[in-house]
């Protein structure tokens, strides 16, 4: 899922630790969430919800319609601001620097509970399987995760095996930017080392080369 | 709108046409009276006293701590009490350029038997967010800069904060200079238009977007403006030079933040970019409503009007800028 480049979503900023919009921000998307809303109900039916993200993402008809099912958590047919705010931010984690982890890591109680379609407080793996292309939970993570987080064995997860799921992704998240931080270290270093040796033997160029002429005159 | 749909929708429009016209100081107005309310302000505990509007424009002035959202959980939405976040320390990059203390009523009042999410999604403080960093992964370093420029833009308001109010106090000794009265028409325009977007009338447009009125309201004596401005008619002949050099060194001395921006080369004021993008989705919408609901329908009618008003707005405001 990519957000539409110059669109109004593209330049807000979400905390890269809370993963959640600065105030300001936020009273820029209520403008906006203000323009959209066309019959003054301060909300969004929808068409106009479909209309909405088919512009600003790459999402298909079907995956839109999954969102909206979604985020319509009262069956009103309606998305409010709140529902669209926590979809700004699920869009924006996805799209900046893939913060997908860290926000499932942080809102995990309003994420289960988004999945947890039928309200059992338990999720199972089609559930997961369907929000993939929004959370960006891939199929091997799924299968690690109902086989190392399933501590009931009942095949579903409960929010408790969840928020260890999510605790643990965070780790390793944590881990893989740690290692890619000291990949650039290294790297930089190198460049620094290559630099240094491509120095020295221009130096070393040079010095041989005044020498040889003093040389070849006597000679 | 039944919930089941055909959706012959045209594909999208994927093109964003930044506007060429330069930022208006007064676009920027707005976010300085943000940031001023924010300035060296404390952040405070406040409760709301009863269910908010989802999407109420009215925010009150002042510091924000953090809001919660209770989606679908009938809880009313409060505002936690917080002591000052310490910022997550990271590679300094791009700061949220909008980060302004003013407090937003959030939630909607949902059924109280609602079985949906309970838990709250919290806004991010202003002190939290002013040292994170995010970047977006795509998107050239041009376009980075604009969001930098937004960024830099929210940091370079404390300073305005100490101009303003000098540039206010000589404006009451002499003469009120040329953007101070932007500043005050924005701030009036501001309060005007939260009301929403039939609020804003073409004559205040006109006095938001023709920087010639204010300073004819000055010399004319034109007392519609306000008591400031009446107090201004009122001065001798004598401080009419020293008013009208004033003038000149305010007209000379732009606004911090238009001045950030036209260092960025790139200037796109936001509601101008917001409002071309729901025209952008309306337009399409309005073409499922024709062929889904008849073009006779009251919502179809209703979205047309609308259209039209923002339409008539957009077209308003290029006709002034274009002055």
């Amino acid at each position: 899922m990519k957000l539409k480049q110059g669109s109004f979503l593209w330049y807000l900023y979400l905390d890269k630790l809370y993963c959640l919009l600065s105030v300001r921000n936020v009273k820029a998307l209520v403008e906006y969430f203000h323009l959209l809303d066309v019959h003054r109900k301060k909300t969004l039916n929808d068409v106009l919800f479909y209309h909405f993200l088919h512009h600003v993402t790459d999402l298909t008809r079907n995956q839109i319609t999954v969102v909206f099912n979604m985020l319509d958590w009262n069956a009103v047919g309606e998305i409010g601001f709140d529902q669209f705010y926590m979809l700004v931010c699920i869009l924006l984690a996805q799209e900046q620097n893939h913060l997908e982890e860290q926000f499932i890591f942080r809102h995990s109680r309003p994420v289960f509970e988004l999945l947890d379609l039928d309200g059992e407080l338990k999720i199972g793996p089609d559930n997961l399987h369907m929000y993939n292309f929004l959370f960006n939970i891939k199929k091997q993570q799924l299968r690690d995760l109902y086989h190392n987080f399933d501590i009931t064995g009942d095949r579903l997860l409960n929010y408790k095996e969840f928020k260890l799921f999510t605790i643990f992704s965070m780790d390793k998240y944590q881990e893989s930017q740690k290692a890619e931080k000291e990949k650039k270290k290294e790297k930089a270093l190198l460049k620094k080392k290559l630099s240094q040796v491509n120095q020295s033997q221009r130096e070393s160029l040079l010095g041989i080369k005044p020498f040889e002429s003093i040389s070849n005159y006597n000679c | 709108m039944g919930r089941s749909r055909r959706d012959p929708a045209p594909p999208p429009s994927w093109s964003v046409n930044p506007l060429p016209h330069p930022p208006r100081p007064e676009a920027c107005g707005n976010w300085v009276r943000w940031g001023r309310s924010m300035e060296g302000k404390p952040l405070k505990v406040r409760t709301l006293p009863g269910p908010p509007h989802p999407a109420s424009p009215q925010a009150h002035p002042g510091p924000l701590t953090v809001l919660s959202f209770s989606p679908g959980s009938g809880q009313l939405p409060t505002i936690t009490p917080t002591t000052p976040i310490s910022p997550h320390p990271s590679a300094g990059e791009c700061r949220p350029w909008l980060g302004s203390g003013s407090l937003l009523p959030a939630c909607s009042p949902s059924p109280p038997d609602s079985p949906r999410p309970s838990a709250s999604l919290v806004v991010c403080g202003p002190q939290a967010s002013a040292k994170s960093s995010s970047h977006h992964g795509s998107g050239g370093s041009s376009l980075q800069d604009i969001r930098n420029m937004w960024t830099t833009a929210t940091l370079s308001q404390p300073k305005l904060n100490v101009q303003l109010p000098t540039v206010r106090e000589d404006s009451e000794l002499e003469e009120v200079s040329v953007s101070a009265k932007t500043l005050w028409l924005d701030e009036k325009a501001g309060h005007d238009a939260e009301g929403g977007w039939e609020a804003s009338d073409g004559g205040e447009d006109k006095d938001r977007f023709k920087p010639e009125e204010p300073e004819e309201l000055e010399l004319g004596g034109d007392s519609s403006q306000g008591s400031r401005l009446e107090e201004d008619d009122s001065k001798t002949d004598n401080e009419k030079p020293s008013s009208v050099s004033s003038l000149d060194i305010s007209r000379h001395t732009p606004h911090r933040a238009y001045w950030v921006e036209q260092q960025s080369r790139l200037p796109l004021p936001l509601t101008e970019l917001m409002e071309n993008e729901a025209l952008e989705i309306l337009t399409e919408a309005l073409r499922s409503y024709q062929s889904e609901i008849g073009r006779g329908h009251t919502l179809t009618k209703q979205l047309q009007r609308y259209i039209e008003g923002l339409k008539r707005r957009r077209n308003r405001r290029l006709q002034v800028l274009a002055i």
